[in-house]
Order: C-alpha cells, then structure tokens, then sequence
C-alpha cells in the first residue's frame, strides 16, 4: 500500500481523471463547442447526483434511485444465476459426452449467432409479464457464452490425464467430478466474467425496450424527459455496477481455483 | 464428401435439429400458450422465403450493414492504435487506462439516448454507437496481446542494436496481431448486435430501416414471421461478416499457420 503510495501510479491515475474531466468541462462549459451544446458539464452532472433535493428528482439522497438499482442488479443477477446453472452443466455434457456433443452441440450454434437483444420482441410477445421478457433477455445473452467456454474449457484439458484416470482405476463418475471440473474451470470463470459483462449490455436494451424500473429504464426515462443529468449519472452508476459484477466473479475464481494462483 | 455425408456426428445433429423443430411444431398444433404468437415452423418457413424476395428486405440488410461497416472500421482505425499504446507506454496506460476503464463497462445502449443528443442525426447517433462497442472490444484485445508478447523477443532485438521504434514494428506489432484480429473478430459479432438494438431504441424518427427497426415495425405491427426473419438474418449477418474477419486475420498472420 505504502510503496503504491509513493509510486507515481496514483498521481498518473488522479491526472487520467483530471484530464477527462477537463476536457469534458472545457467542451461544455467553457468552450461550449456546437456538438456538446446539450451535454452539461460534469459539475452539473455531480450536483444533481449528490443534491438532496435534485431537481429531476434523482441523487444518492432519493429512494427511487436505489429501487432503479435494486430492479436491475436483481433481472442481471437472476438471469445470470439461471445462465450458470444451466450453461455450466450442458457446457460440461456437451465437452465430455461426444454423444451428446453430436446430438444437441449443432442446435445450440445455430441459436447462438442470433443476438440477445434480437430476442427483445419475441420476449415480450411469448412471456408474460414485464419481468420475464426482461430477465429472458438478458439470461441469452450470458448462456451463450457460459456454454461455449465451459466447452471450450472440457475440450482443453489434456488428454493424458484421462489416460492416467482411467489406469489409476477413476470411474466415469469419479473422473467427472476430478478431472473434468476442475480442468474445466479456469475457462468456465472467463466465461462467466464474459457473460457477466454481457448481461449488463442486454440488461439495458431489454429495460430501455421492455422495462419498468431498473437503471435502463431509468436513463431512458430520463432522456425522453430532457433530464441530461440524470442520464449521465445512470450511465455511470451502471459501469460502476457492471465493473463491480466482473471483478466479483474474478475474486471468486481466484478464490475457487487457489491451486493456480503463484 | 462421401465420409461426411455418412458420419453419425452429421446425422446426429441433423436428427437434433429435426427434433427440435418437430416438438415445435407439435406445440403448435397443441396451442400451448406461451407459442401462442409464434408460427408454426411450416408457416414461418414460407414466409421467410417470401420476406426474402421483397427488395425492402435487402434494403433493410444493406443500410445496416453499412452502418455497422462505418462504425466498425472507425472503431478498429481508433482502436489498435489505442490499445497498442497502452500496451508499449507504461506512463501512457498509467494516465489514461483507469478512465478508459471507467467508461468500458457501460453497456454501448447507455449511450444511445446522450449519442442522440450529441449527434444532430440518427444515422451518426447509430454508427458511434457501434463504434464504442468495437472501440472497447478491439482495445482491450490488442492490449491483451501486447502484454502476452513474449519478452524474450524485446530482449533480443534489443541486444541486437533495434531502435524502440524497430522493436515495435517488426516485435510487437507482428506478436500483436492474432489478438487484434481476434479482437476486431469478437468486435464485429458485437457490432450486428449492437446495430439491432440501437436502431430499436431509436428508430423513432430514423430515415433509413435498418433490420433492427424493420423488426421494431414488425413487433410494433404484430407480423412475428416478419420478427423471426430479422433475427435469424442479423444472427446470420453477424456470423458471415465475423467469418470474413477471421479469414483475413488469418491470411495476414499465415505465418502461423501449422499446415
């Protein structure tokens, strides 16, 4: 901590900062060059974020923004639980099972080129209810990716140990659960980062499309209201939460694979 | 030709697919509720060959297509550079990554309603959409790729008398470039799902119809053959144009290929 403080790391990092919202104070505020006419200036954006009484009715000090919080870490966490525990398993059947492998692998690519957000409409009109379609969305967007690298992962695990799984007596279970999992895993937790990252993107376009509540929503809201603030600050409360998502993923599967770490 | 056509693995996934279809169409005939909007595959099938034939429809394809093009090759022309940047200038990566990674994960649909601010017509409001989805795809991909560079490579050119500038031609650009390809790959699957969304959010008011809000109409008309047309041609769209990317990186890094 002491030597990150005496590097020049933090100071460059304060200048990155400093200098994005320079140049977005000087476009805006200052220069006031014709394409940012309606963007505000960041310290707008920051006075209507943390004002307790905000002028479009949304800051830290508001209730309403943390339900647009609760509504979409709720839809991005669901859907993502519900990719793990489907995609997770038929990746690893689809990898082990060469039977298996021939009979469903084929269905499942050619479902997979089709877009989550593609599935926007056909969501709406098949599921009923405004939280399905949503949460069915975004649920796509992060099975495709769970499955493909949870097989990717299978197939990448050295033949050999196989070989000595089955000389050292393994049953078909035993080799499951000890070389198939474990060897699958550092490439099921990239899967899992990648399809985080993806439930966020499919998060929004459903909510914006589909939704009621939830950050999306929320920003949508907000720009056909002409409340520009408050789209800024959805914008940035959602990298925040979508950056926090992937780095909780990766801290747990370093966590889970403490064998690799060095 | 002749192993492929009799191998079980190809039947096999026929047969998977041949399933999948007859249970779909046997929920149709059973009018289960949740299919209740959805045609029969036999339904559908036809009028996808219809939509198909209407020159509306390819015109719809090419708009979109030439959106995703503008926007992808900017996004690519801005990226490599950016991120190989990040990559050789540690003051560089130092400065500016952690603003860059502040801004990367909010989702390219974030952005729509500010770019429609921003940008005094739909049709650049969609291709910088596309762009900061290829833009932040492409740049981390190379920087992934410059940091996996093999030191050793650096060294020895370094030993051998290279200039800096040597070092970055002829090392770490060439070492770079299966993951820029990689990259402008993965950015280009991205991009045909960003164009959908993009053009359904703000196809209000947009001149041109583009796939994404030809279906839009298409929902909004309650024409779901017409719904299902535009996602299997975008899904398609995607993969041919993501194909083509692999091609080409694989035809500039031939060098490394085995056979």
């Amino acid at each position: 901590m002491l030597r990150w403080v005496r590097s020049p790391r933090p100071y460059q990092l304060l200048l990155g900062f400093a200098i994005f919202l320079a140049i977005w104070h000087l476009a805006t505020a200052v220069l006031e060059v014709p394409i940012f006419r309606k963007i505000p200036p960041p310290a707008v954006v920051l006075r209507e974020w943390f004002n307790p009484e905000p002028f479009f009715g949304v800051s830290v000090y508001t209730s309403l923004y943390y339900s647009h919080i609760a509504y979409s870490v709720y839809r991005a966490y669901t859907a993502f639980a519900l990719a793990v525990l489907l995609g997770v398993p038929l990746g690893i059947l689809i990898g082990w099972d060469r039977t298996f492998h021939e009979y469903t692998f084929p269905l499942v690519e050619t479902f997979r080129p089709i877009p989550p957000l593609s599935w926007v409409p056909l969501a709406i009109l098949m599921l009923p209810g405004t939280e399905p379609p949503v949460i069915f969305v975004t649920f796509i967007a992060a099975f495709f990716a769970t499955v493909l690298n949870t097989l990717l992962g299978v197939q990448s695990i050295d033949r050999s140990y196989f070989r000595a799984a089955q000389c050292l007596g393994f049953t078909r279970r035993d080799t499951l659960f000890h070389v198939v999992i474990p060897g699958a895993m550092p490439h099921v937790f990239i899967g899992l980062q990648i399809a985080m990252g993806l439930s966020w993107v499919a998060l929004v376009a459903g909510e914006m499309i589909a939704g009621k509540r939830g950050l999306g929503y929320m920003i949508y809201d907000a720009y056909s209201m002409v409340q520009i603030p408050t789209i800024i600050m959805g914008m940035l409360t959602l990298g925040f939460l979508g950056f926090f998502s992937s780095a909780m993923v990766r801290y747990l599967g370093g966590k889970l694979m403490a064998w690799r770490s060095y | 030709m002749f192993r492929v056509v009799f191998s079980t693995a190809l039947w096999r996934g026929v047969g998977g697919i041949a399933l999948f279809v007859a249970l779909w169409e046997a929920a149709s005939l059973l009018k289960l509720p949740f299919l209740r909007f959805v045609p029969a595959p036999h339904l559908l099938f036809a009028s996808v060959l219809e939509t198909i034939q209407t020159p509306a429809y390819w015109t719809a394809v090419y708009i979109s297509a030439k959106r995703v093009m503008i926007g992808y090759l900017i996004g690519v022309a801005l990226g490599v550079p950016i991120g190989l940047a990040f990559g050789v200038s540690r003051a560089f990566k130092n400065v500016f990554f952690p603003v860059f990674e502040t801004l990367r994960p909010i989702p390219p649909l974030a952005w729509v309603p500010l770019s429609i601010l921003l940008w005094p017509t739909m049709e650049q409001t969609v291709i910088s959409i596309i762009f900061l989805g290829s833009f932040f795809t492409v740049v981390i991909n190379v920087l992934g790729g410059v940091e996996t560079v093999d030191l050793r490579y650096v060294r020895a050119a370094l030993s051998m008398g290279a200039t800096r500038w040597q070092v970055f031609w002829r090392v770490v650009v060439p070492a770079t470039s299966p993951s820029i390809f990689t990259g402008m790959a993965i950015a280009m699957g991205l991009t045909w799902e960003i164009v959908v969304a993009a053009e359904m959010v703000s196809s209000i008011g947009s001149g041109q119809t583009g796939l994404g809000a030809m279906m839009w109409q298409a929902y909004v008309g309650g024409v779901i053959p017409l719904i299902i047309t535009a996602m299997v041609s975008i899904g398609l769209a995607g993969l041919l144009f993501s194909a083509l990317i692999w091609q080409i990186g694989g035809f500039a890094t031939r060098w490394r290929r085995l056979v």
